[in-house]
């Protein structure tokens, strides 16, 4: 940008101190001309476009007529996703092809050890590309131009990718460690019962982290601990999800709006002034960098995903001990919860070893290295006891509420997946409130 | 005109030849991708996934993503309006201020430089070699709760506790504007300046007017066009900035139309709005920029005589 | 101690005044750099108290040193992988553009001047929309990365060098091609031999600036990244500043800053060499500033 205006203030060391009021050829007339010949010129191109962009992109991926097909999946309303006959689950017996294995994941989202590791077990180059927000990812995957084997989908655009014909069906046959490792209640999860196209990644909660030692009040001290982020000390120091579903939910929990798929555009509108009042009342700012900011003090409440929490003592500077981080989560457990998924995308070059990697994602040992060295989000692993995990001083004790426990799935609310059209009013809010109107 | 050259006179197709390359380039990687912000911004969107679907054919063209943009822009309340009203005072702020200290700098280093003047100007081009986000990150440092503004301010006594800088103030915002804009404008003012004749000056003294007078009266009109052209050089980057509140505020307050284009265009649902969007800021700035480019082109005619 | 008297007395003479303010606005433009390159330097993870001296920022640190951490030093290698790329197209193609757009008459050539000059009043945001939407959805064969950025590069980058090399023709006249023609010379010969020697410090000037001008892109390297591997210095130091910026990060900044500054100096006193060696006596700074 500095180049851009270096150079416009370059051409003006030709004016000179004369008056400025030469002949020039330049005529109104002309330019008018001129436009209207380039805008003659624009409009033939349409076509050309249109014969070009048909060969090369072509209409998105199995959009045609699949809309109906997509069901939202509720934890009231379980979905068996169907096998279409033109997308099979690969055949059995197969042996795993000679890879490069490509990986697409959330930034951070996997440590890059176990990576090499499986790499160096099946004599396959591994590949991670990443992204830092859904939409990029869902956008990219849309076009149909990617060939990743691997992907990591998140429940709330996962329907539309099924429907969409973007994930294979998996074959079990390749994945044992699902039935050995994981929780049986994930195994058949509702938003893909008999685990068709995904296994189980991490689970979290979203929650209030906070920094006890800077604040007075903890949400804990608070009848509606949602109040929080309204307390004025904390003003500058109050953060957000930049999240457009994380963020207003949890102003939606705050007037106790309990669904938090709703699409109803009055309940929308509900969260999205709490939003506004709160820019407003303290400055609020939006963040993903929850597991940085509020080690290092730039946040003194913010709004936290439970994995976020469990890896910031790491982030802490010199000196100072985790007793100082707190993390708040309804105790009735009726608060936001998750997990993120893997699964193999439909145009993979490699499947079967795809379904490998899976496979070795869901070792309890591979699982375990991945949470406690890296990620910090937890497997819903059977042979993780959550409270060993603060015996064992993986967890700091005052962080103990962001273990999540299987039985915490039945209390709490799951993030799922919203039609296009609930997807666009929730859309709009979040935009309007980014505004800063 | 010395254009024209006397020989090749009929070697039209020579020139052309060279220039095509070039010229063939800037359609491809230029024009058409402005056609393709006008597909986009009038097309449709994909049921399931939000992803848009251009739409090449004039006459296959839907305003659905116009209508939503203008409804915004135009009811009291709506979004998009106090977006662009608050980017439009943002950067009038930032150009007065920039203006204000530029035209001083330039006017002394052109007409008091003497000797230092090269060691001067090296200094004013200096910032042109050190990247724009450079200079941000070097003002967030200094900004930080425990930086060193607020350890100054804090010894000057003209703070009692440290301020929070960087927590979505606009003062902060367009300060930074001013600090990654103003060397773009001190150069073309300074050229300008440079080229004053003397011999004007030096009438209008003789004449019996005094420095100040001289000066008002004679050096200031002249530099209007300058003035005018630098304003310009200056806001047109500034309308289109979204890392600088990013980086320095990351309030809503303070988000610029820049932001809530990016928003809209990498956030998946509606990228349609987001074109639409950017084609109503190119709308707002046609102006602008026709102003920069017949200037320039008077200008590249003159460099010929 | 007279003449400094004298010229206190003086001090709020207009060319004082006017003095201490462009001072103040050189000290107040050039200290916050060098500060932040002092804190590259800093021992401790501080970038706001000074904590001794040390190079762990830049190569010292095993984990999140600038040589260390590979996000970092990637974002060193695209830069410079990106830049040398512009140079390499956009010199030639854009000197090449302004000899022809010069010579060139006609309806075309009018609008083909205007068309070029367009991309200089371009915001970059629409650029990088514009770019992206086109890579994505019309020339999707090209992938986003660093084909893409390449493109964006040489695309905003050419209006530049047809600036400044046609400035530079229009001073100079075709009087020099007119009299090797007279000499028996084809246009094309006459143009290799009388025209571009005479273009070489606009030649060097504008890859001085392609230079400066893609190190320091941010928007469009940001828009056309395909991932953190494609990042450039810029977009990494926008994504870390406001998350998490450790004096690493003033590390890289400062070695892209003396990167700029060596290749500019060395294009420089290189042209310098050659401008000696052949005898001519154009000014050094014209080209370069204007």
């Amino acid at each position: 940008m500095s180049w851009t205006t270096a150079r416009r203030s370059d051409l003006f060391s030709g004016l000179s101190a004369r008056h400025p009021r030469e002949a020039g050829s330049f005529s109104r007339r002309v330019f008018l001309e001129r436009s209207a010949t380039a805008a003659l010129g624009l409009s033939a191109v349409g076509p050309l476009l249109a014969a070009c962009g048909s060969g090369e992109n072509g209409a998105t991926p199995g959009a045609t007529g699949a809309a109906a097909d997509l069901q939202l999946a509720r934890q009231d309303n379980p979905v068996k996703w169907p096998i279409y006959e033109d997308n099979p689950p690969i055949a059995s017996g197969l042996e795993p092809e000679g890879g490069p294995l490509k990986i697409y994941n959330w930034n951070g989202y996997v440590w890059p050890r176990i990576l090499k590791q499986f790499g160096k077990e099946y004599g396959v180059d591994v590949q991670l590309t990443t992204f830092s927000t859904s939409d990029e990812a869902i956008q990219k995957l849309a076009t149909g131009a990617v060939d990743f084997d691997v992907f990591f989908p998140f429940p709330d655009r996962f329907g539309r990718l099924v429907v969409g014909k973007i994930l294979q069906p998996l074959n079990h046959d390749y994945i044992p460690n699902l039935a050995t490792s994981v929780w049986p209640s994930l195994q058949d999860p509702f938003y893909d019962q008999g685990s068709q196209y995904t296994v189980p990644y991490t689970i979290y909660t979203t929650g209030i982290g906070y920094r006890a030692d800077k604040i007075s009040t903890t949400p804990y001290d608070l009848s509606n601990p949602y109040e929080i982020y309204w307390d004025e000390r904390n003003k500058g120091k109050t953060y957000l999800l930049d999240d457009s579903r994380e963020a207003p939910i949890h102003m939606l929990l705050k007037n106790g709006i309990t669904d938090i798929n709703t699409e109803k555009p009055e309940e929308i509108d509900v969260a999205k002034s709490d939003l506004i009042a709160l820019t407003d009342a303290v400055n609020v700012k939006v963040s993903t960098d929850d597991y940085t900011n509020i080690p290092e003090g730039k946040a003194w409440v913010h709004e936290a995903w439970s994995g976020s929490m469990i890896s910031a003592p790491y982030y802490l500077p010199k000196g100072v001990g985790p007793e100082v981080l707190g993390y708040w989560f309804p105790e009735d457990g009726k608060g936001t919860i998750g997990n993120d998924m893997i699964a193999v995308l439909r145009s993979a070059k490699n499947p079967v070893l795809a379904h490998h990697f899976l496979n070795y994602l869901l070792d309890e040992k591979h699982g375990y290295d991945n949470f406690v060295n890296y990620v910090g989000y937890q497997p819903p692993f059977v042979s993780i006891d959550p409270d060993k995990l603060v015996t064992d001083e993986i967890v700091p004790e005052n962080l103990k509420s962001a273990v999540v426990r299987e039985s915490d799935f039945d209390t709490a609310y799951f993030l799922a997946e919203l039609s296009p059209a609930g997807q666009t009013i929730w859309q709009n809010a979040w935009a309007e409130f980014k505004a800063g109107v | 005109m010395s254009e024209p050259p006397r020989v090749g006179r009929g070697r039209t197709g020579f020139w052309a030849g060279l220039a095509l390359p070039g010229v063939g380039w800037l359609c491809v990687f230029f024009l058409v991708p402005f056609y393709v912000i006008l597909g986009v911004a009038f097309g449709t969107v994909d049921p399931i996934f939000g992803t848009p679907q251009p739409a090449w054919n004039p006459l296959d063209w839907d305003t659905q993503a116009f209508d939503f943009v203008f409804n915004s822009l135009f009811s009291s309340g709506g979004a998009f309006q106090a977006v662009f009203l608050r980017t439009l005072a943002y950067v009038a702020i930032a150009v007065v201020l920039s203006l204000a200290i530029a035209y001083p700098v330039a006017y002394y280093v052109a007409r008091f430089g003497g000797r230092w003047k090269g060691l001067l100007l090296a200094g004013l081009i200096a910032p042109f070699f050190i990247s724009y986000l450079m200079r941000m990150l070097a003002w967030i440092n200094l900004l930080q709760d425990d930086g060193w503004v607020n350890d100054v301010l804090l010894w000057a006594h003209v703070l009692d506790a440290p301020r929070s800088w960087l927590d979505g103030r606009a003062s902060s915002v367009i300060l930074g504007m001013v600090y990654g804009y103003v060397p773009y404008m001190i150069l073309p003012l300074y050229a300008f300046l440079d080229r004053v004749d003397r011999s004007v000056l030096e009438a209008a003294r003789d004449l019996g007017a005094s420095r100040f007078h001289a000066f008002r009266l004679v050096t200031l009109p002249l530099s209007v066009p300058a003035i005018l052209a630098g304003c310009v050089i200056i806001a047109l980057p500034m309308f289109g900035d979204y890392y600088t509140p990013d980086l320095l505020s990351g309030s809503p307050h303070t988000s610029l139309v820049g932001n809530q284009i990016d928003l809209y265009i990498r956030g998946g649902q509606q990228v349609p709005v987001g074109a639409a969007l950017v084609v109503c800021l190119m709308l707002m700035l046609a102006v602008l920029m026709a102003y920069y480019l017949y200037v320039t082109a008077r200008a590249e005619r003159r460099l010929g005589r | 101690m007279r003449r400094a008297r004298d010229w206190w007395s003086n001090a709020w003479g207009r060319p004082r005044f006017l003095l201490l303010f462009t001072l103040l606005y050189l000290a107040w433009s050039i200290l916050p750099i060098l500060i932040a390159v002092r804190f590259s330097f800093n021992e401790g993870r501080s970038r706001s108290s000074t904590q001794g001296w040390s190079n762990r920022w830049y190569w010292g640190d095993p984990d999140l040193s600038v040589w260390h951490d590979p996000d970092l030093k990637n974002a060193l290698f695209q830069s410079l992988q990106l830049a040398g790329i512009a140079i390499l197209v956009t010199v030639p193609l854009g000197v090449a553009l302004a000899i022809g757009l010069t010579r060139w008459r006609g309806r075309a050539a009018t609008a083909s001047r205007f068309t070029a000059m367009v991309p200089l009043v371009t915001p970059e945001i629409v650029m990088g929309v514009a770019l992206l939407l086109v890579f994505v959805y019309v020339f999707s064969f090209i992938p986003l990365g660093t084909t893409a950025q390449a493109i964006g590069h040489i695309t905003f980058s050419l209006s530049f060098v047809l600036v400044i090399v046609r400035g530079r023709l229009l001073a100079i006249g075709p009087e020099y091609e007119e009299a090797a023609q007279d000499l028996g010379a084809s246009p094309l010969r006459s143009i290799r031999l009388a025209l571009v020697p005479m273009l070489v410090p606009a030649i060097v000037a504008s890859a001085i600036i392609v230079f400066a001008i893609s190190m320091d892109d941010f928007v469009v390297s940001a828009y056309l990244s395909s991932g953190s591997s494609t990042d450039t210095v810029p977009v990494r130091i926008y994504s870390a500043g406001r998350t998490a910026p450790s004096p690493a990060l003033n590390a890289l900044a400062s070695l892209t800053l003396g990167i700029t500054i060596v290749i500019a100096l060395l294009a420089f006193g290189l042209w310098r060499i050659v401008r000696s060696a052949r005898g001519q006596r154009d000014s050094a700074l014209a080209d370069l500033a204007g």
